[in-house]
């Protein structure tokens, strides 16, 4: 110690003082980030506040609109276009799309086999293949998904210059089409609208989900289960071998035996023809139908039939046609027999309609494919081009896709990511996400939308349309293409008449050459923009104002006058043989669509909406079958098929047929780093036959199944079945919710747990603690049970806008999803007579809520807004708060959740981050309520009288902006979703959450939350205060009693 | 006593484990180290990934640490009663094993204190549960049962060791006096300066007599404070007023059981026959047998009032408890805590060494398990069926509960160690002084 002085000790001392000090500072956790500041600020661009673009869903080929939200130069967000027919709403393959536009295996630029190429030298290659092929004399194909707009009429052109042009898509509308040919002689489909029928019988027509127009037809049909909407709620049939997500609220399941549908349909055709006399042209076919053959057959009751019918004739109705699960080899046969149906109803101009041009351009079918796979296996394709269809997954193993596509001299594929048509033999251009690039669509005559890029392309990319105006360019002059027929889009009705005088009086627009115009553009969105100044806007208009309106609004949209139909088709379209087995085998389309999601660990990961089952392919068994076949919930199934089998594993579903056997479709890509290795192809055991009428892909099979060794890795989300007694989503009976529609006195909701005391309801509910004041703002929820499908728009929106990670299947199997909705699903019923329901879940924003007490260090309070807020930065990770939530909503950051970079830019800027081991929930989307209060702050500052205070009170919010605030009420397609401000006595939310239907969630806790849920409307549902409904569905028995506190003026018992 | 014991060999009796440790000592300290580094290893992973790592399955957000956690709680119940409440009763029993007993609360509660920092997320910030003056101004939330229990628990833990020290030193002081060098130095500190000294004695019993006073009502409150994190949730099968009386019961039922399971093979490792007699077991064992009737009529109260209230929730928890996936666990409660302590009625069994140690072995199982059945049975079976879940510990959560055991035999090895662990000057008030006459006697 003789060496150091105090001085020197000092110095040392500090010296590991600050040491310490600094290294203590140091969290390696948190990013160590630079922030660079603009040395030259963007015109109109404020960093942190978002720029909205309209544009195109490239989700399906239904082409919705929506708004993009730009945040710093990156799509963060997604929303249906209100502007759109079939806006607000968005369903979760727009949400997907978004998604994938980052997905960390999108290609960096134009490749071949591995090797990235220039822009130059792809194009150099991919013209050189179609000047030798055309050289050589073969053909130059197109194979692609369903095109229109601009795009389209690129295609025209290279048609006519001699491409072979074939669209087609694995869950497409060839039969559809190819039925409104046989039986009205026109090449559009219907347009079904549901919102004015009260009864709808269905053939397994996906409506809500994967069918062509589903948004629209959703949303009728949500408004047609509304009592509030027209004094209705209407009743749908179900008559096909397994529920989906379209069907599986229905009322009645008259489940044929599969295969057996058109007969059924014929003979519901019959018995309703009887009833309303029809003797048009239609009649000749019916003549020869024999009702009981057909009830025997199918195996449905005479009398179900007849009341089926008497259901039809009774009121408005419609009758949809087959899907994906009744997609047989007599497909177009079925589509003509529901055609007739309609026909034979007089439901043709009101609830089917034709005239609109409804269809999703060229259609082709999996015949056509077929044909163009031979004459390639032939060896005479010289290149081919691949828009968007993996056809090597899609297309069964039997035709011998991949000997075909190999035999191509270049494949071109048109592609983000490789996938598994990707061959030694392709070169892919990627073309970018729908929101990188210019694109339009017009699926009806008098409807366009504008695809307008929503963001600078992430990566080297170019879209589709430039390398189509590529290949137009460098195309020989090859005469001139097809015109597309000006169309002018009729003012809506409600707008001035002068407007349709105008348009009447307005000249003819100029003649329009897409082929002269391609040669003029510099680029696809010139070209766009010049075509639609040529052929959508009206006559007369400014041409700048008009497209600057345009690309506000995104949509140009009319009424077109409908066309009567007249019934041509003298018998049904030729059906083709069934294949043999013990079972019938169907396959249906979930998340994943028909693999186009696979590669998006979102859509991998939200459960299915019927066995709640993620990331995997599996088969849905009936339990009865399971039992018989000896099945242990975890064992796998092999289903064999006389052309492939798979093994994968099950769910006991009593929602399909005990002779059939359903298959997830969309799973067992071999690329991808999300796709690859998870369950079993579905397609992979498909025959690939042909129905002969329509060329349809048969989707339907027989199938063998057994027991196979190993365990399943597939898993439910959702715990329980059933409700177990309890009534979590309650259902109400139609006559109760028909003739109750407004006053929350008047509760028809049956629920009722707790045992009754009469001191305790005279007492009332007592509260320990006061009420917590809202003084401005109690913002609120209401969800609509009965239009709520379980579709999973809202938890994808979700998850998109506040940036919940996807966990991976190993630990979604512990349950620990971050999503911070729940799809509560439960099987009430029997087993022969399911009755599904669906309840989002989520924080209820209780005003005495249980989370808030335990909080240790108060991270949870509940703030003046009637916002259960939270901290997550003061949690420490107590769990406590999630244990005592009765509704389990809040989730846990178990891990630091990780996933590739490019991600990352999909992050709404706008949120806290939540780093490993703190709680976290649904916030009512905080962020987006203060953007919304803080604006209107700003607008009531700036407008205030000169010296005096601004009260907030009288500055509030108005209802209409906060309307669909959130990001779950703006995504859900069924609008099942308000939000608002309980305050606001004439608030939209209020008015709905004061319905009859609605009931809070374990009304019994006093929790007084702030989400109410409206109750599903079930005509098989015991009448509120006693008796008994007929049928199943009950699914209250055991708490007929009236209810004390529910329905203390409604005393019918 | 026997006649033949005398002072100095008393002294010579219960401090030879102080200079002459057995090999059998070595080595269950070598497994204590070991258990003790699996724990950390485990810890140390959950540190660094999450607690992912653990099983937990929502809505199961509390699994084994805190049934640990209340399981450890629960065996320090038995130390401060037998040391302060029988010492207010006068039961001369508690001689022979309240140090002993003393120092298993002492650790077994330093055992529970790590657990709320394992349980929660960000172990890191765990110091944000204590109230301490900050820049922030953030403060705590005094209406959580979880904030009681820092006090409860924190409180519990001083009074014990502040009683469990003044207890010691007379005994220290012996130690001193035995010792040689350094050691005699720290021994010296502790024994803070006891000269046996007329004076010192009164004072020290009047001061002894008031902490055990002190200590008592902790002993009902501690754990009746820690049964409110469960009770006053929300939570079917927690939220009953039942809890406080049956935790405590429980606590007291686990406790004098660790305290038989302790004793036994310390008694025969260093040769203590003289002063922990068959006897003293028994009246451990009667205690159990009290206590383990409350436990066993509070179960039955649960399902009753369960099934007497009609609530759907609270009987929907219940019976899953019997007839659910979790069945095992209220069968091996039910046979550990119920049924095979029963064999206790018999004396045979109640005062043979097998009887005795097995029986209170089966008694600690069946109380970890009572925990786990109340705390993970209720969560995995809530209100909304949709999220009925089944939660499995992980290896990182067996290792870590190992690791607990480790550290707490690895406290308790190091206390027979250095400290006498029957009360010398206790069992010596038990003897006849040594009389001038005698000595007298015996050099004739």
């Amino acid at each position: 110690m003789d060496g150091l002085n105090r001085r020197d000790f000092l110095k040392a001392g500090a010296v590991a003082t600050s040491a310490t000090a600094a290294a203590c500072a140091y969290d390696y956790k948190v990013p160590q980030e630079e922030v660079l500041p603009y040395v030259v600020n963007p015109e109109n661009v404020q960093p942190g506040l978002a720029s909205y673009y309209a544009s195109l869903c490239n989700g399906c080929a239904t082409a919705c609109g929506l708004v993009a939200r730009n945040n710093d130069g990156r799509v963060v967000g997604v929303e249906g276009n209100p502007d759109h027919p079939t806006g607000p709403g968005l369903c979760t393959r727009g949400h997907f799309d978004l998604i994938g536009a980052y997905g960390p295996d999108r290609l960096a630029g134009p490749s071949e086999n591995g090797a990235t190429l220039s822009w130059a030298d792809a194009d150099k290659r991919m013209l050189d293949a179609v000047t030798a092929a055309r050289a050589a004399g073969k053909t130059v194909a197109w194979l692609g998904r369903y095109r229109t707009g601009t795009a389209a009429a690129l295609l025209d052109v290279l048609a006519a210059g001699g491409m072979r042009r074939v669209h087609w898509e694995p869950l497409g509308v060839e039969t559809l089409l190819a039925a409104s040919r046989a039986a009205f002689g026109v090449d559009e489909l219907p347009v079904y609208e549901l919102s004015s029928a009260r009864t709808v019988v269905t053939f397994g027509f996906d409506f809500a989900e994967s069918a062509f127009g589903s948004m629209g037809m959703r949303k009728g049909w949500a408004k047609a289960k509304n009592p509030a909407h027209d004094g209705f709620t209407a009743r749908l049939v179900a008559i096909e071998p397994r529920l989906g997500s379209s069907s599986i609220g229905c009322d009645d399941w008259v489940s044929a035996a599969p295969g057996t549908e058109v007969q059924v349909a014929m003979a519901l055709a019959k018995l309703c023809a009887a009833t309303t006399a029809y003797a048009g042209p239609g009649a000749s076919l019916l003549s020869s139908v024999d009702v009981n053959a057909a009830c025997a057959a199918s195996g449905i009751a005479e009398a179900r039939l007849a009341e089926v019918a008497a259901m039809l004739t009774a009121a408005p109705s419609v009758v949809l046609p087959g899907g994906p699960g009744t997609q047989g080899a007599d497909a177009t046969a079925l589509a003509v027999a529901t055609l007739l149906c309609n026909v034979v109803l007089g439901n043709i101009g009101t609830s089917v309609q034709f005239g609109r041009g409804f269809r999703p351009g060229q259609v082709n079918s999996y015949a056509d494919v077929k044909a163009l796979l031979e004459e390639a296996a032939a060896g005479n394709l010289g290149v081919l081009f691949l828009d968007g269809v993996d056809l090597l997954h899609a297309l069964p193993p039997a035709t011998k896709a991949a000997d075909a596509l190999a035999r191509v001299q270049l494949v071109v594929q048109l592609a983000d990511e490789l996938n598994d048509s990707s061959g030694a033999n392709t070169l892919v251009l990627p073309t970018g996400s729908g929101l990188e690039q210019w694109s339009d669509a017009s699926v009806e005559s008098a409807l366009h939308v504008l695809g307008q890029p929503a963001m600078v392309p992430l990566h080297d990319t170019r879209g589709l349309g430039d390398t189509l105006l590529a290949l137009v360019k460098a195309a020989p002059a090859a005469g001139p293409a097809s015109e597309p027929a000006p169309v002018v889009p009729v003012p809506a009705e409600g707008e001035a008449a002068a407007g349709e005088a105008a348009a009447v009086v307005a000249p003819a627009p100029p003649a329009f050459s897409i082929a002269t115009a391609a040669a003029a553009a510099a680029s696809f969105g010139d070209l766009v923009k010049s075509r639609w100044l040529a052929l959508v806007m009206p006559a007369g208009a400014d041409p700048a104002a008009w497209w600057a309106d345009t690309q506000a609004t995104g949509v140009s949209a009319g009424h077109p006058a409908l066309t009567n139909v007249l019934w041509t088709a003298a018998a049904l379209p030729a059906a083709g043989a069934a294949s043999s087995g013990d079972r019938a085998l169907v396959l249906f389309a979930s998340h994943l669509g028909d693999g186009r999601w696979a590669n998006v660990p979102w859509a991998q990961e939200l459960p299915d909406s019927v066995s709640t089952f993620f990331w995997g392919a599996w088969a849905e068994i009936h339990p009865r079958t399971a039992e018989s076949l000896g099945l242990g919930e975890k064992d796998l199934v092999k289903l064999e098929t006389d052309h492939g089998h798979v093994t994968v594993g099950w769910f006991g579903a009593p929602t399909v047929r005990e002779d059939t056997v359903a298959l997830r479709m969309g799973n067992g890509k071999k690329t991808g780093r999300y796709a690859k290795g998870r369950g079993a192809n579905a397609f992979s055991v498909l025959a690939g036959e042909a129905d002969p009428a329509s060329g349809a892909l048969v989707l339907t099979s027989r199938v063998r199944i057994s027991r196979a060794q190993g365990e399943s890795g597939v898993h439910p989300l959702c715990g329980s079945m059933n409700q177990d007694g309890r009534t979590i989503a309650a259902v109400v009976n139609a006559a109760d919710a028909v003739a109750h529609v407004e006053g929350e006195a008047q509760s028809i909701v049956p629920i009722h747990h707790l045992p009754t005391d009469p001191r305790v309801e005279a007492a009332g509910p007592v509260d320990m603690y006061p009420e917590p004041q809202h003084p401005t703002y109690r913002f609120s929820m209401v969800i609509d049970t009965n239009a709520c499908n379980g579709c999973g728009a809202c938890q994808v929106a979700c998850a998109i806008e506040n940036n919940t990670p996807f966990v991976g299947p190993d630990q979604l199997r512990k349950g620990r999803t971050m999503n911070w909705i729940r799809m509560d699903r439960f099987f009430e019923g029997d087993a022969d007579h399911p009755d599904v329901r669906y309840l989002p879940a989520l924080c209820q924003h209780c005003a005495h809520a249980p989370c808030e007490g335990v909080c240790p260090v108060l991270a949870t309070y509940h703030n003046l807004d009637g916002l259960n807020a939270m901290i997550y930065n003061r949690c420490v990770g107590t769990r406590y708060c999630a244990n005592n939530c009765p509704y389990t909503a809040r989730r846990f950051n178990y891990h630091t959740w990780e996933w590739p970079e490019s991600y990352h830019l999909m992050l709404n800027p706008d949120l806290s981050s939540r780093e490993m081991g703190v709680m976290e929930k649904c916030t009512f989307c905080v962020q987006r309520v203060r953007t919304v209060k803080d604006s209107w702050r700003d607008q009531a500052f700036a407008s205030r009288e000169p010296g005096k205070p601004v009260v907030m009170e009288k500055h509030r919010v108005p209802d209409a902006a906060l309307q669909r605030l959130t990001a779950c009420a703006a995504a859900c397609p069924s609008e099942a979703i308000e939000f608002g401000n309980w305050n606001e006595t004439t608030s939209v939310v209020r008015k709905v959450g004061s319905s009859p239907r609605a009931y809070t969630l374990l009304g019994e806790l006093n929790t007084k939350p702030g989400v109410r849920y409206m109750a599903r409307v079930s005509h098989h549902a015991a009448p509120f205060g006693g008796g008994h409904g007929g049928g199943h569905g009950g699914g209250e028995d055991k708490h007929e009693a009236p209810a004390p506190g529910h329905g203390a003026e409604h005393k019918e018992g | 006593m026997s006649d033949k014991l005398t002072y100095a060999q008393v002294n010579r009796d219960i401090m030879r484990p102080l200079f002459s440790p057995t090999m059998a000592w070595h080595g269950l300290m070598a497994l204590a180290l070991l258990g003790l580094a699996i724990g950390g290893g485990c810890w140390a992973m959950q540190l660094v990934w999450g607690l992912g790592v653990a099983g937990y399955h929502p809505p199961v957000f509390w699994g084994v640490y805190i049934t640990t956690f209340v399981f450890w709680i629960g065996i320090g119940h038995a130390g401060t009663l037998i040391s302060a409440i029988l010492f207010l009763t006068r039961s001369r029993w508690r001689t022979g094993i309240y140090r002993a007993a003393e120092a298993m609360t002492i650790f077994a509660v330093m055992t529970a204190a790590l657990f709320p920092a394992i349980h929660v997320g960000r172990a890191w910030q765990a110091y944000w549960l204590f109230p301490y003056p900050n820049q922030r101004q953030l403060w705590q939330n005094f209406k959580s049962p979880l904030m009681w229990d820092v006090f409860a628990v924190s409180t519990y833990f001083t009074v014990s060791t502040v009683f469990f020290f003044i207890g010691l030193v007379p005994d220290i002081a012996a130690v001193r006096d035995n010792t040689r060098g350094y050691t005699h130095k720290i021994y010296s500190v502790m024994a803070l300066g006891w000269r046996g000294t007329d004076r010192q004695w009164r004072h020290y019993m009047a001061a002894y007599g008031f902490f055990a006073a002190i200590a008592t009502p902790l002993v009902l409150s501690v754990h009746s404070v820690v049964s409110w994190d469960f009770a006053m949730a929300d939570t079917p099968g927690w939220h009953s007023t039942l809890f406080p009386p049956y935790f405590v019961a429980g606590a007291i039922f686990s406790g004098c059981a660790m305290v038989i399971t302790l004793m036994l093979p310390l008694q025969k490792a260093f040769k203590l026959e003289a002063y922990i007699h068959t006897w003293h077991f028994e009246h451990l064992a009667k205690l159990c047998m009290f206590t383990g009737g409350i436990l066993t009529y509070s179960y039955g109260c649960e399902y009753f009032i369960a099934w007497y209230s009609d609530n759907p929730y609270e009987w929907g928890t219940f019976s899953d408890r019997v007839v659910g996936k979790y069945w095992w666990v209220f069968g091996t409660m039910a046979l550990c805590n119920c049924t095979i302590p029963l064999l206790w009625w018999f004396k045979k069994i109640r005062t043979s060494f097998m009887g005795l140690l097995l029986v209170s072995i089966v008694i600690n199982i069946g109380m970890w398990f009572e925990r786990y059945n109340i705390i993970v049975t209720s969560l995995a079976h809530s209100y909304d069926p949709a999220a009925w879940v089944y939660y499995t510990p992980t290896y990182i959560e067996i290792g870590i509960l190992v690791g607990s055991f480790a550290w707490f035999f690895t406290w308790f090895l190091l206390f027979v160690k250095i400290m006498p662990a029957v009360a010398i000057a206790e069992i010596k008030e038990t003897l006849r002084p040594p009389l001038k006459h005698d000595e007298e006697a015996a050099a004739k």
